[in-house]
């Protein structure tokens, strides 16, 4: 059976199964792979993927503003329930076709220089089977293929966060991020049931599609009516609330977001990855896909969420020392604005913002991880006890490492938001829609623009103090160890070219002609609802301005901070330095209170199951020993003991009369005497 | 004068040594020498009381044979000896005692 809802169109269907099923193959193929040819398995990877970015390219050029494309086929059937599996394919999952694999593209490229040949086997392995999973995820269509691959991504981010399982952190932190993604799987799980359970279908498009089941549905007098059948109201908001865990676990919003941190334990160019297109990326998918199903109250808990998690996100990252940790709170900080982007409707702006995040986020990793190999081979070549991530190490390198520096310096300026950068586009765009949306509201709506912008000023301050400590001032390593013979550059054409191309693409003309609008971008175009109403308010001037010149004059502040060293700064002694810096106690509370308690309860039942349990069957267990010791003292002593008796009769009287069998003749003849002389005495006797 | 029962006297003791000899002896051939005094006993018996019977020299004759036999009998048993010292280096009795099971 196959159905395509607006036009068939196999051969684009194929390219996009081949897009998405050459990693998998590239996965196998390095899976088989002899370990000495792990050079082979890194370009066999990047050789497919650049194969697959080409597809989608061409998946992309044809789909895109072109309706959608879906096509399915009966997968089984369970009672009356027909189980379709198939792909669909309109602009979101095209998109994100092309940003996955465009994305992963450099990634790979980086890796075969930045991992060593011995490890890129199993590396690439990972890596590869990775993207499928993504990838596969974008393009399915029906709740349960899409769990699965949620699951997969899940799964393969596990095996790459966990990469160098020989460390200890490592194991640790890919733990956190597998159980922190259960507990998200967990909500999508339970959403699915209970949208499987009022409306009888998986299929998105039946569900979600424009005049789709959850369109059509109402909620009236407390329930929740669907042409279907009904439940009561409440289990709409369950079903949010499980889209929203799932959500949250995957996209780090709070108070799931502590596992994304601790994942910089694996590779660099894993983590470039993970945070800008394929893992993070799921969640923001996810609202993307069953969008229609909100309704306003849990749009603002999005919102909410979205912008508290940017702000907090965004604190911490102001204090952390670890170049990879600083980052790692930045994408959090971006995904709470996408995530409160979907939240004040601006859904444009939000995949929008998730596109050009991709790429300078991913961008800034592959910089870091260039910076942390350079320092990594100091600390290898003098033995240094240092920790070569601590920015604290570093300065002065952009004599050093030119190529690496623009590039950083490119990423940054997107991630702070000034013009003629793609996050200037992007992120300019849901700031003055968060204002929009706060216009004619109640007055405490306006909390949620008015924190974000602060956030916009805070990004703008950690990110000067990453430029200013990395790239400014002195080499501080020099300074602490001063006869230091240190070559540092910018590496091999393996690290030089992704870098250049990220670079390229995180400046404003791949995404508009037009620098300073985002209403020009084309991306934006794709996405925008068909009623959006070209804002011609106030705040298209005003923000835009006024957020690149705050940005500037924090900037400018920073560099005051660390060039000028300058006491502008709260003391470490601060509360509030103390706040951000531990991270809002949060991994502490996490800790002390809810491992603490499933420890504690895992405890408990651990005792249960040792005394209770365990008492019971010892108990058992004694019993059966005396009853058995009991049959086997009866069988030893009594039915033993009587034929023992028997046989040492037997043998007695045996032995008794072996003995007259001496073997000597002479024996024999006296026995004889005696018995002669015996009946002659018997005679004369009687 | 000498009577029957002097002769029967010492054909009682000789049959009497003969057997503490067959008995004690550690040494085949002595066991033999042992039997051949009793055998000697009865013939001493026999002779002894073929004085008494119708037939003359009845007694004597075959007592001849009787020794006559004994001598075949000792070859026999000789050879039988030479056999066992062969076979186990010793001609002590008590030592042989492949007999027994």
């Amino acid at each position: 059976m196959i159905a395509a809802t607006s036009h068939i169109d196999s051969p684009t269907v194929t390219y996009a199964l081949a897009a998405v099923g050459l990693p998998l193959l590239a996965a196998i193929i390095n899976l088989l792979l002899p370990q000495r040819l792990g050079k082979l398995a890194g370009w066999i990877s990047t050789g497919i993927i650049l194969l697959s970015a080409v597809l989608a390219a061409i998946v992309f050029g044809r789909v895109w503003n072109h309706g959608q494309l879906h096509m399915q086929q009966l997968w089984f059937t369970i009672g009356n329930t027909a189980v379709n599996a198939g792909i669909l394919l309109n602009n979101l999952s095209v998109f994100m076709l092309l940003l996955v694999t465009v994305i992963a593209l450099p990634v790979h490229l980086y890796s075969t220089a930045y991992i060593k040949p011995e490890e890129q086997n199993r590396y690439y392995t990972y890596l590869s089977f990775f993207c499928f999973s993504m990838l596969a995820l974008v393009v399915v269509d029906s709740m349960i293929m899409l769990y699965a691959f949620w699951e997969l991504v899940g799964f393969s981010s596990y095996l790459l966060i966990g990469f160098w399982f020989t460390r200890d952190s490592a194991v640790q932190a890919n733990k956190k991020a597998f159980i922190m993604n259960r507990i998200g799987d967990i909500g999508l799980l339970s959403a699915i049931i209970i949208l499987f359970a009022q409306y009888h279908t998986f299929d998105l498009v039946q569900l979600f599609g424009p005049n789709g089941l959850v369109f059509k549905s109402v909620i009236q007098n407390g329930m929740w009516i669907a042409s279907t059948g009904q439940m009561p109201q409440v289990w709409q908001y369950v079903a949010f609330a499980g889209i929203f865990l799932a959500v949250a676990a995957k996209s780090a919003q709070f108070p799931l977001h502590t596992w994304l941190p601790d994942a910089m334990e694996g590779p660099t160019s894993v983590s470039a990855l993970i945070h800008a297109a394929t893992m993070v990326a799921a969640g923001v998918f996810l609202l993307g896909r069953v969008y229609s199903m909100f309704n306003q109250a849990e749009l603002n808990v999005l919102a909410i969420v979205g912008c508290f998690t940017a702000f907090l996100a965004a604190t911490i990252a102001l204090t952390q020392n670890d170049l990879k940790r600083i980052l790692a709170y930045s994408t959090i900080s971006q995904l709470g604005y996408m995530i409160m982007a979907m939240g004040i409707n601006a859904y444009a702006s939000s995949l929008f913002h998730l596109a050009t995040h991709a790429f300078f986020k991913c961008l800034l990793f592959l910089c870091a991880g260039v910076i942390i190999h350079e320092i990594h081979h100091v600390k290898e070549e003098h033995q240094l006890n240092i920790d070569p991530q601590d920015i604290n190490n570093m300065g002065g390198l952009r004599k050093k490492m030119p190529i690496t520096f623009v590039a950083t310096l490119i990423g940054c300026l997107a991630l702070v938001g000034l013009p003629f950068t793609s996050g200037y586009l992007s992120k300019d765009g849901i700031l003055i829609q968060a204002f929009e949306w706060a216009e004619g509201k109640p007055a405490w709506y306006k909390i949620i623009p008015v924190s974000i912008f602060i956030t916009s000023g805070v990004t703008a301050f950690y990110v000067a103090r990453l430029i200013f400590k990395v790239f400014f001032g002195e080499f501080k390593l020099k300074a602490m160890f001063p006869n230091l013979n240190l070559h540092i550059s910018d590496g091999s054409w393996s690290f030089r070219i992704p870098l250049i191309f990220l670079s390229l693409c995180s400046l404003f003309p791949l995404f508009s002609f037009n620098p300073f609008s985002y209403e020009h971008a084309w991306l934006f175009n794709g996405f925008k609802p068909e009623n959006y109403l070209d804002g011609e308010s106030i705040y298209h001037l005003i923000i835009p301005v006024s957020i690149s010149v705050l940005s500037l004059l924090i900037a400018f502040w920073a560099f005051a901070v660390y060039i000028r060293q300058r006491k502008l700064v709260l003391s470490e002694s601060n509360l509030l330095f103390k706040l951000s810096y531990n991270q809002w106690y949060i991994d502490a509370f996490y800790k002390n209170v809810i491992v603490k308690a499933v420890l504690l309860l895992s405890k408990a039942l651990y005792w249960f199951d040792r005394t209770i349990i365990d008492g019971l069957i010892q108990v058992l267990q004694q019993l059966t020993l005396f009853l058995s010791g009991l049959a086997a003292w009866a069988d030893r002593y009594l039915v033993d003991g009587f034929l023992n008796l028997i046989t040492l009769l037997v043998k007695g009287i045996g032995n008794f009369f072996r003995g007259f069998q001496s073997g000597r003749v002479q024996y024999y003849l006296f026995s004889m005497l005696a018995a002669v002389l015996a009946v002659f005495i018997i005679k004369l006797l009687i | 004068m000498i009577t029957l029962t002097h002769y029967l006297l010492v054909s009682a003791a000789l049959f009497s040594i003969g057997i503490y000899v067959v008995l004690s002896k550690q040494n085949a051939i002595q066991v033999l020498i042992g039997i051949e005094m009793m055998l000697n006993a009865a013939i001493l018996n026999l002779v002894a009381f073929g004085k008494f019977d119708k037939i003359n020299n009845a007694g004597q004759t075959f007592a001849l044979f009787a020794i006559v036999l004994a001598a075949a009998s000792t070859a026999v048993a000789l050879a039988i000896i030479l056999n066992v010292y062969r076979r186990h280096q010793t001609i002590d009795p008590g030592k042989i005692n492949q007999l027994k099971d």
